[in-house]
């Protein structure tokens, strides 16, 4: 399956970014790796053009509320991506607070996913499950 | 006029310049103190004594000065000015605001000192008071009017590259831009070079400062040692920091220096002065303080080993923020104590990795000269674009991200996949060799990740 | 860089033609009822016939260039690096449309001259379908090309009429791949100008291939300080008769585009102070900063209506100010370019006969005070005497 992913905004964490490749990369997926400092639309632009199943989004910096709530708008502007599955992981918020407040709030932005200071493991293995539930019938 | 003063004089002319005056700063690098020079210290110095160079630099002309009292008083011998991220950027409208903001309110509202800003003026006054030589740190892709500012300063030091400091700072700040910037910087510095002594270039090995295998880093300092010497500058230092593993450090050091030697010779270059500079620990800090100052301690006895003309230091407060002046302080006077006892060093030498590290530099070095290109920097240009040089975690778009490497039992970094890069079979065998590869690729994974976090 | 051997070079503007040769350099304004050649013959028929074919080499924007239309995926991928190729390779008027809004979009009534079609990387299929096959169908246009995934080319192929195949410019990496697109579209022109009448005369003077004017121009950027104290990062400006074009030194954009060029192009097809003259006249009104500006120099509306030197001076100067807005991030548009790091403006064609420095550096100041608050001031260079296509004519030939 395919993958976009990358940091995103004025985020620089490109050790984590690289790691993510990598993991993806060993569990069979392929990658498109947009790197640090993505934009939003560059995001989507990119499924676009690689017919990714999955977008992957992480944010290190705590500053993901801030364009957090901009996604759901943006997606709407894209005919073709319903079955996109979303997915963002990393630190979510600036300062500390709770996963159950912070999951919700970000599924709420359209995320299937939300991975909040999950390690990068535990987080792939439940895109994985959730990937294996879809397929189901 | 020659077009490079004409191009000087247009960059010179910034609203955030006061007026620069050629004809004064010229004759004050020709009159300037030999101690301000560290070239000169370099010739001066006991065969055994290595340079100890910390790092900081803080907003206001007050905390600088300060801080180089503290420095002073435990026994520098080389003054670090690292510079603010605006200025690296070239913003110095920001540097300049929160410059004002740093001065008024007592925070630091900057990362470093905007040099620009202050002035060549303001900022000599406190260079010739201290009298030593001080060394620019920054990370600009196009320094031009950073580094007239530091000579005119009396900093006779230059840190940085086209390469060392675009690929492990910018996503897509363009590389053959960085390249024409940087060759500015040589001209200008080795312009100056003839007046009195020389002005020194200093090359930034540590890159991404993870797990960068030696072989590129070599082959990295090896080509801005010969993009600085073709422009005529004569006295430069390759540098690269701890790698993690001693033998590898030591084999590293070596190789280094000797092929730095060879490649000067067969550009003409034999008679620039050559040193070497090594990076305490780059990677992620031990959060104890205690620890941390055990891996500074360590770095130091691998210095000895290597044989480094100088050391660059880090703090028992890096894992926290911005060191401060006592912490930065006490690690000079630490590593100072350290090189004092530490005597009668073996000579270590291993022959196998040497060869085998020489052999990855040589086939690197070769395919580049080979590329079709009619000047050097489109040479090196057109090679990192191809994946013939390709940095471990370096976030530029350029750079092709296909290198994987891990590190073995003996903690030496190994590549296990080349890429495009051409490391000759029989290393690349020899590499992959030194690591247990029948580990599923998750399992490898987990280990990059662990062999990051190496020394917490 | 000097002319070693005795060469033409001759450059067809929309306005004006420029002539030069190792001594001499010449412009006449055009005479639109004659043919091209016969009014360039007209002027300097001596001096052409003393020139054997080989040694002639022209350029020219005079015929407006390759009316284009892309038909993209996305913004930040295929219709952005489509593009930043057809700018580059020379071609003036390009409109997009982004695919999957495709029937939203009107069918233009003017006959396309290429049309560019791209999406997706190789490994993707099955992108396009009717929709495009039926818009197509509506439209007029003479050359098409599909520059996307090499798995549609065979269903493109069987649906669209004469289609040009040609390698992906977008690699799996997402990176742009430039040099086939670029060959396609600068070869497209010289035909193009061999079909059209008033211009194709012009081979009878030259066996060398006619290049755009801007494609020269953009080529020779990397060697202009040979000529002239010109420091990076730097902008040109070309202010002609029917359109700008401004040539932009990459460090100056934030775009994620690997290529080789230190330069990327970007033209405004209806700024110009002839041709054009009625629709800048019609964006400077919609600009709420052009009245202070008139203010200052001096002048009111009714300048508009003047057919003096005077207001064709102010006109040239309102052109300057209006390009800089729609590339600072006043207006958000192709591109914001970072002013604050300009250190020189070039300035070449026409204005450079009618602007001095003082009057252009005048301009350039009011526009860093009035729309980035800044007291910066790049250097203003006049390229007075055509430098720099003649530098790029002649490595043109180096190359050769």
């Amino acid at each position: 399956m395919k993958v976009v992913t990358g940091v995103v905004g004025n985020d620089i964490h490109v050790v984590a970014n690289r790691l993510i490749d990598l993991s993806l990369r060993a569990r069979g997926f392929e990658v498109f790796n947009l790197g640090v400092n993505t934009y939003l639309e560059e995001f989507f632009d990119a499924v676009v053009e690689t017919g990714a199943e999955i977008l992957l989004i992480s944010s290190l910096n705590g500053e993901a509320e801030g364009w957090g709530r901009e996604v759901k708008a943006l997606k709407a502007q894209y005919k073709n991506l319903d079955d996109l599955i979303m997915m963002i992981g990393g630190n979510l918020v600036v300062g500390s607070g709770k996963a159950e407040d912070i999951v919700p709030r970000y599924k709420k932005y359209g995320f299937d996913l939300v991975c909040h200071q999950v390690d990068l493991n535990t987080g792939l293995d439940t895109l994985e499950a959730f990937i294996q539930e879809r397929n189901t019938p | 006029m020659s077009l490079l003063q004409e191009e000087r004089k247009i960059i010179l002319n910034n609203e955030f310049v006061d007026t620069f005056d050629f004809a004064e700063v010229k004759e004050f690098v020709t009159n300037a103190s030999k101690d301000l020079f560290i070239s000169h210290h370099f010739k001066q110095k006991a065969k055994d004594k290595m340079l100890v160079q910390p790092r900081g630099g803080f907003p206001t002309y007050k905390k600088q000065f300060a801080l180089y009292e503290f420095f002073v008083e435990a026994n520098v011998d080389v003054l670090p000015l690292t510079i603010d991220s605006n200025t690296r950027l070239n913003d110095y409208a920001t540097a300049s605001k929160m410059l004002r903001l740093s001065e008024a309110n007592d925070v630091d509202m900057l990362n470093g000192y905007p040099l620009v800003n202050h002035g060549y003026r303001t900022t000599r006054k406190m260079i010739t008071h201290f009298n030593k030589p001080v060394s620019l740190r920054h990370g600009t892709p196009d320094a031009r009017l950073l580094i007239e500012t530091a000579i005119a300063s009396g900093i006779f030091e230059i840190e940085g590259g086209p390469i060392t400091y675009l690929l492990p700072y910018s996503k897509n700040f363009p590389l053959d831009k960085a390249f024409l910037y940087w060759k500015y910087v040589e001209r200008v510095c080795a312009n100056y070079s003839t007046l009195n002594e020389p002005i020194n270039r200093e090359s930034f090995g540590p890159l991404t400062a993870t797990l960068v295998p030696p072989a590129i880093t070599i082959v990295i300092q090896l080509l801005e040692m010969l993009l600085s010497l073709e422009e005529g500058v004569k006295s430069f230092s390759v540098s690269f920091a701890q790698n993690g593993s001693m033998t590898q450090d030591i084999v590293t050091g070596a190789v280094l220096k000797k092929l730095a030697k060879y490649y000067a010779e067969q550009i003409d270059c034999a008679d620039a002065a050559i040193h070497l500079v090594y990076h305490q620990w780059m990677g992620a800090f031990p959060t104890n303080r205690d620890y941390a100052e055990q891996l500074i301690n360590i770095s130091t006895v691998i210095a000895s080993m290597v044989g480094a003309d100088k050391i660059i230091t880090k703090t028992r407060e890096e894992a926290v923020g911005i060191p401060t002046k006592e912490a930065n302080a006490k690690t000079v006077a630490n590593t100072q104590y350290t090189l004092r006892i530490l005597n009668g060093l073996p000579n270590v030498v291993d022959e196998e990795e040497e060869e085998i590290l020489t052999l990855e530099v040589q086939a690197i070095m070769q395919a580049v000269f080979n590329d079709a290109a009619d000047t050097l920097w489109r040479k090196v240009f057109n090679s990192i674009k191809n994946g013939i040089i390709d940095v471990p975690f370096s976030p530029h778009i350029i750079n092709h991200n296909e290198m994987i490497t891990v590190r073995d039992a003996k903690k030496n970094i190994r590549i296990i996949k080349r890429g495009n890069v051409p490391i000759p079979d029989r290393c690349y065998a020899y590499e992959k060799a030194q690591c247990d590869l029948t580990k599923d690729t998750t399992s490898i994974v987990n280990d990059i990740i662990h062999d990051i976090g190496i020394m917490q | 860089m000097s002319q070693t051997s005795n060469q033409l070079l001759i450059d067809v503007g929309s306005t004006y033609f420029k002539v030069s040769t190792n001594d001499s350099i010449e412009q006449h304004f055009r005479d639109f009822n004659k043919d091209i050649l016969d009014d360039l013959l007209h002027h300097c028929g001596a001096t052409i016939n003393s020139f054997a074919k080989e040694d002639v080499y022209i350029c020219s924007s005079a015929n407006g260039g390759l009316n284009t239309l892309i038909i993209g995926v996305s913004n930040s991928f295929s219709l952005k690096y489509a593009t930043n190729i057809a700018f580059n390779s020379g071609i003036n008027i390009i409109d997009t449309i982004l695919y999957q809004n495709i029937e939203g979009y009107s069918v233009p009534s003017d006959l396309i001259d290429v049309v560019i079609i791209v999406g997706t990387i190789d490994s993707c299929a099955g992108m396009f379908g009717e929709d495009l096959y039926q818009y197509l169908g509506k439209l007029e246009y003479s050359n098409i090309v599909f520059v996307g995934s090499e798995q549609d080319a065979a269903t493109i192929e069987q649906n669209i009429a004469k289609v040009v195949v040609l390698p992906n410019i977008i690699d799996n990496k997402l990176h742009i791949v430039e040099e086939h697109l670029k060959q396609y579209l600068t070869n497209l022109y010289q035909q193009d100008i061999e079909g059209k009448e008033d211009i194709k005369h012009l081979y009878d003077i030259t066996s060398n291939q006619i290049y755009p004017t801007p494609y020269i121009v953009n080529r020779a950027l990397p060697q202009i300080d040979a000529r002239y104290s010109v420091v990076n990062p730097f902008i040109l400006l070309d202010i002609g008769g029917a359109t700008t074009d401004i040539h932009y030194s990459k460090d100056l954009v934030d775009d994620n585009l690997v290529t080789t060029n230190e330069f990327d192009r970007l033209v405004f097809k209806k700024l110009g102070v002839y041709k054009s003259k009625q629709s800048l006249i019609f964006t400077a009104k919609n600009n709420e900063f052009v009245y202070e500006l008139l203010m200052h120099l001096k002048v009111t509306e009714n300048i508009f209506d003047e057919q003096s030197k005077k207001a064709t001076k102010i006109l040239m100067q309102l052109a300057i100010f209006l390009v800089l807005c729609k590339i600072s991030h006043y207006r958000k548009a192709y591109i914001n370019l970072k002013f604050l790091t300009i250190n020189s403006f070039v300035l070449t064609g026409g204005i450079t006969k009618v602007l001095s420095v003082a009057e252009i550096e005048d301009i350039v100041g009011f526009f860093y005070k009035k729309i980035l608050t800044s007291e910066h001031r790049p250097v203003v260079v006049l390229d007075s005497n055509y430098d720099i296509w003649t530098l790029g004519v002649q490595g043109d030939q180096s190359c050769q």
